[in-house]
């Protein structure tokens, strides 16, 4: 079977522990209320679905470019790579709505995921410091195993298992990016 | 086999294409002549190597359907794509007011907040023609002390004149070699993807690229001339560097 016509499921958590100087949100509007021209430059931990493993980083950003007040939050346009360590990076684009979940397109990726294409979605568990993700993958190869998992599934109070966080060698892929 | 490729739930609400636009031709008239309303779904699926994302799909039925009939059918095993290679150096030459660091994470250190727009010279991999300019964004990450480097989030295009531009995304650490994704461009490499390796020979005014590049038609020679091997002297030959007619690209990007 091609590798290119598969579709291939990858679940991500996205968790901001505080600790890397992240979200730097630059009010370059000048304004009050979150307003266009506000630009959000954003790193946070990423782990592996089921939690049992740190995977790497996000890095990218954020622009602001509509408040909603009747749903009580924003309209952001999201520029960002997925980091994988030695494994490569996915890069992705798109809507980022602090009051609901949305597709962002995924633009491509490099090691074992260059060539790639298709979305992932983005489930904000708890605002902005626990985001869930479903990639939805098309053209490359089949995902190493370590990747793979059953996710645990999204909540409140969903932690990494204190290995991952701790980074041990057995709870965390090879090199992963930090 | 990975558990997650079999248990693949319908995507809800969301109008996926059918096909991925590389993978396959899609030039069928579904004129039908033949009755293959009496071909049962789970029997077409079983015999072929359709993911259960396309079991719902009368496009792929339609096309095991005429596979029998030796029409001209898209294969479902597409050949792996060719990848071109296309060499570029990237020179600051400090006459474009490049790069802009906007230190607006008012930190004293590179910190998260900080912002580099930067817009440099391109040139062919053989330093012999200017092709035009790279221009984007760098999103500072992290400042990375054990490596006296940092660690940016780039994102930014490659301007060839009226070739077209090519897009990408990534990490540029300033202390080693990394790939970005390319995200897409135009003109020529309307339709690329693949990825490109970012050296850097001399921080931050010399860097030599060399994409992977698929999805496209075959590159202009005139791009594809032997590389310069990349080393800490390297300078365009003096008629690129003037962009002289014959030592640059039609229009290059300025």
């Amino acid at each position: 079977m091609a590798a290119s016509d598969k579709v291939q499921e990858l679940h991500v958590y996205e968790m901001n522990e505080r600790d890397r100087g992240s979200p730097a949100y630059l009010r370059l509007s000048q304004k009050p209320v979150n307003s266009l021209g506000d630009i959000v430059p954003f790193s946070n931990k990423i782990y592996r679905g089921d939690m049992e493993k740190r995977i790497g980083i996000t890095a990218g950003m954020c622009i602001l470019i509509e408040h909603k007040p009747e749903l009580k939050g924003d309209r952001y346009e999201a520029i960002f790579s997925f980091y994988f360590g030695d494994y490569g990076h996915i890069a992705v684009q798109g809507p980022y709505l602090t009051y609901q979940d949305s597709y962002l397109a995924i633009t491509g990726g490099s090691g074992i995921f260059e060539g790639v294409s298709g979305q992932v979605k983005l489930h904000q568990i708890v605002f902005p410091f626990k985001l869930f993700y479903t990639f939805y993958l098309k053209g490359i190869g089949e995902l190493p195993e370590e990747l793979l998992c059953k996710p645990v599934d999204p909540h409140p109070a969903v932690e990494a298992v204190p290995a991952a966080k701790a980074c041990e060698p057995h709870a965390a892929i090879a090199n992963f990016t930090n | 086999m990975a558990s997650t490729t079999t248990s693949l739930k319908p995507i809800p609400s969301i109008n996926l294409p059918s096909q991925s636009h590389r993978a396959l031709a899609s030039n069928f008239s579904y004129s039908k002549p033949f009755p293959f309303h009496g071909l049962n779904l789970s029997s077409v699926t079983e015999t072929s190597s359709f993911t259960s994302s396309r079991s719902s799909n009368p496009f792929t039925t339609t096309a095991f359907f005429f596979n029998k009939f030796k029409q001209e059918a898209a294969p479902h095993t597409p050949k792996p794509a060719k990848v071109q290679e296309l060499h570029v150096y990237e020179m600051n030459e400090r006459d474009r007011s490049s790069p802009a660091v906007l230190k607006l994470s008012q930190k004293p250190v590179n910190s998260l907040g900080d912002l580099v727009p930067f817009t440099n010279k391109l040139y062919s991999g053989d330093l012999q023609k200017r092709v035009g300019i790279t221009a984007g964004l760098c999103v500072l990450i992290q400042h990375v002390p054990e490596k006296k480097g940092d660690r940016y989030e780039a994102i930014y295009s490659f301007y060839f004149g009226d070739y077209g531009h090519l897009s990408v995304q990534g990490p540029y650490l300033t202390y080693e070699d990394t790939y970005l994704a390319v995200t897409g461009g135009s003109g020529i490499f309307e339709g690329a993807y693949g990825q490109v390796k970012l050296h850097q020979i001399v921080f931050p005014m010399k860097l030599y690229y060399t994409f992977y590049l698929k999805g496209i038609g075959d590159l202009p020679t005139e791009l594809l001339g032997k590389p310069v091997p990349p080393s800490p002297a390297v300078e365009p030959s003096a008629a690129a560097k003037a962009t002289e007619p014959h030592g640059s690209i039609p229009n290059f990007t300025n």
